[in-house]
């Protein structure tokens, strides 16, 4: 990445309420036992959003909002928060990339399983619309009178090291004054059934889920800024768990420097980058246990190297596709 | 760094107010370095295999459109579209094509045509390059493999065979399809702005070659036929019990389809330097957000005028030197309302000029592949001159009486214009003229 980006404000909405300070220590996010639905007896700890209850439901009584899923619900919290920070900007020059991995997953299930078992004809034309990957994205523009380019992003969660070039891409051709880059995810039992058929919950670290957002309002580097996005580096793709030995190795090559490197790794990757890494001291960005939200855990780690003193590498493990990272200079 | 800062700065196009004039000066002027250009393109649809098949029937005013045997349609208001032909892989072992994914089997082919039309691929059909960055739309990915998985779940079937179906599904494994069968590997934008994915992805490729970010990128898109995405526009009954007539006073709805398509979209200068044939150019690219409603456009086509305008100003040029515009046209009464708004603002007294088409009528809507078809169906009317007429149609809607695409309609100026509209408001609009 040629130009750096200046990161100028954030926002968090995640199962330990919202704003920045919700991040750092896990430790009291409510957390409640999900059965499987496929296989009885396996119980995953997941830590959930009550989009009903202070401090998430400020926006469920909004036009666009009171039908819309969960997903849309944590991705306004957290892109409102970075544009209430700076009330100076014009929206109407604000771009915004939304990153997801399993994107509008609770209303899809639902529309999919009603069309199941009630019969075809009787799909929900309710439903449908919100099951399309960029509605969520729709909704927070039309609310919070964004103007500028908006593209919904899919991959797996390195795709939010895709959404940051993006925004770079905006800025040097001038199409937006401002990106806001999000990453967000919800939460739906069956991604318990996903994951555990590919065994994601077998070996290495434990895997906890949550669900949320992150966002950050990005701009050309200047001064009254939160920290800097020096470098990104993306596209080391692999396709089995022994090529993704290969695919980190290039990454952290590529990413360089003497920056110390954030602990972001989670389930099966762990053992593979503990391994790279040989023992070398990695930073702790936040305390209690660590939640995998996918592209949200990006944006909150992210987020969370703002707050470090000096240069630090944020890897993003994509887990089944391709691996990134970010360089943040505070 | 600007679309158009060398055009302007050379001050050919910047100045030129007269239309004819303008496309004159365009078909003369030579390709800068920094230009960016098309250089191969490949496509598999309800129509052919590939561009040439597709592309020879499309231009004879053929259309595709039957029962669907690919997916389960009982039930439905309506069991109709337009499904393809999935091509044979004969490079891929027989094992390895029973695991991809419909999206996959329709991509690969797709995204191998344009590699080789580009000159990409050594003698065993793998690139010649390792790393090439990828730009790709589509809307569900390997969505089947989804179903079956949530089918297997809820009917407490065997465990057995459920990883495979979530490991295929996810959008970004179809572009780990693409990367390990035809060799090459890089950083990938998969856009899923609904049905303007497909010129997103297009636009996007060339804002990463304007930007220095990238000197070639393989961008298009895919879209296999899925339950849940068929069951999803019958429910809204937005597909067309009969037929789809886009710009038909009497148009009731869209007709689904499947397909994929590619082009390999480099900077000039790069291009120039390993012997590629400049065969395009994408001059412009416009998008914006329609915040009118999630699945209806504001009637009066605002946003879609401005995603349009903002491609021609991005191209440095007048309206009155498109001289073809493939329309989106789903043959919905509120899209093809919206978008026959907005192309008389932008056209005016110039529209019927700009001959006019939507492929949807022949080979379907096909969702997040639309925009990258259509893009390849544009290549084609520039090189060979040909225009798709427009099927269905009987009796168009007044602003675009004399403006729809007839047989034999020949293109008269070396530009043309994609645009796409989406669900959640997406708009988008590329320019692209010959080289």
């Amino acid at each position: 990445m040629r130009n750096g980006m200046g990161i100028c404000s954030v926002g968090v909405s995640c199962p330990g309420g919202v704003g920045v300070e919700a991040l750092l220590d896990t430790a009291g996010w409510p957390v409640e036992g999900v059965p499987e639905v496929g296989r009885r007896g396996a119980i995953r700890q997941v830590a959930k959003i009550d989009c009903g209850s202070e401090p998430f439901n400020r926006w469920r009584m909004t036009p666009r909002l009171r039908r819309a899923s969960p997903l849309s619900h944590h991705l306004i919290e957290a892109v409102a928060q970075c544009l209430e920070a700076r009330p100076g900007i014009d929206r109407a020059r604000v771009g915004v990339v939304g990153a997801f991995f399993l994107g509008a997953l609770e209303y899809s299930v639902r529309f999919y399983k009603g069309l199941t078992d009630d019969g075809r004809r009787f799909a929900s034309p309710v439903l449908f619309p919100e099951t399309v990957v960029n509605s969520p994205l729709s909704h927070v523009v039309a609310e919070l009178g964004i103007g500028g380019p908006v593209y919904s992003q899919t991959g797996d969660t390195s795709c939010w090291a895709s959404a940051l070039r993006t925004a770079q891409v905006w800025l040097a051709n001038g199409d937006a004054d401002h990106v806001v880059v999000v990453g967000a995810e919800e939460f739906n039992a069956h991604e318990l059934d996903g994951l555990g058929a590919v065994r994601w919950f077998e070996g290495g670290a434990v895997l906890r889920l949550a669900e949320g957002a992150g966002a950050v309002l990005l701009g050309p580097q200047g001064s009254d800024q939160l920290a800097r996005i020096t470098r990104v580096v993306d596209g080391f793709c692999y396709r089995t768990r022994g090529e993704a030995v290969e695919a980190a190795r290039g990454c952290l090559a590529a990413i360089g420097g003497g920056a110390r490197l954030a602990d972001t790794a989670s389930t099966w990757i762990r053992p593979v980058v503990d391994g790279l890494l040989g023992g070398n001291t990695v930073l702790p960005l936040s305390a209690g246990p660590r939640y995998e939200a996918f592209t949200a855990s990006c944006a909150w780690n992210t987020i969370l190297a703002t707050r470090s003193a000096g240069p630090v590498v944020v890897p993003y493990w994509g887990l089944s596709h391709q691996i990134g990272a970010a360089e943040i200079m505070c | 760094m600007r679309w158009n800062c060398n055009r302007n700065q050379s001050g050919c196009r910047k100045t030129l107010r007269f239309p004819c004039l303008a496309a004159v000066v365009s078909f003369l002027s030579v390709i800068e370095d920094n230009d960016v250009v098309v250089t191969g393109w490949g496509c598999v649809t309800p129509l052919g295999g590939d561009a040439a098949s597709t592309w020879s029937r499309l231009v004879s005013g053929e259309g595709v459109r039957g029962s669907l045997g690919c997916i389960p349609v009982e039930g439905c208001r309506v069991g109709d579209g337009a499904e393809a032909v999935l091509p044979e892989l004969p490079w891929i072992g027989a094992k390895e094509v029973g695991r991809l994914s419909r999206a996959s089997r329709l991509a690969l082919p797709a995204a191998r045509e344009a590699m080789a039309h580009a000159g990409l691929l050594d003698a065993d059909g793998r690139s010649v390059r390792p790393l090439i960055e990828t730009s790709v739309s589509t809307t569900a990915g390997g969505m089947e493999l989804g179903e079956a998985f949530l089918r297997g779940v809820w009917g407490g079937s065997e465990w057995r065979g459920q990883a495979a179906r979530v490991a295929r599904y996810p959008t970004h494994q179809q572009i780990g399809d693409l990367q390990r069968h035809l060799g090459f590997s890089g950083p990938v934008m998969i856009v899923a702005n609904a049905c303007a994915s497909g010129a997103n992805a297009i636009g996007h490729a060339a804002d990463l070659i304007r930007a220095g970010m990238a000197d070639m990128v393989l961008a298009g898109g895919y879209e296999a036929l899925c339950e849940l995405v068929f069951c999803g526009f019958d429910s809204l009954q937005a597909l067309s019990p009969d037929a789809c007539r886009p710009f038909d006073v009497d148009r009731n709805g869209l007709m689904l389809g499947e397909g994929a398509a590619f082009l390999v979209i480099e900077r000039a200068g790069a291009a120039k330097a390993r012997g590629a044939v400049a065969r395009a150019r994408v001059a412009g690219y416009g998008h914006t957000t329609d915040v009118y409603h999630i699945t209806r456009p504001e009637p009066a086509g605002e946003p879609l005028e401005r995603a349009m305008r903002q491609a021609l100003a991005k191209a440095g040029m007048e309206p009155g030197g498109i001289g073809h515009l493939n329309a989106h046209g789903t043959g919905t009464p509120f899209n093809d309302g919206a978008e026959a708004a907005a192309f008389a603002r932008v056209f005016g007294d110039g529209i019927d000029a700009v001959r006019t088409t939507s492929t949807k009528a022949a080979i379907g809507h096909t969702l997040g592949a639309a925009g990258a078809i259509e893009a390849v169906f544009c290549m084609k009317a520039l090189e060979t001159g040909e225009l798709p007429p427009q099927i269905n149609t009987a009796t168009p809607v007044a602003g675009l009486a004399n403006a729809l695409t007839r047989p034999g309609d020949r293109l008269q100026k070396p530009a043309v214009m994609s645009v796409n509209l989406g669900f959640g408001g997406s708009n988008a609009a590329l320019v692209f003229t010959k080289s």
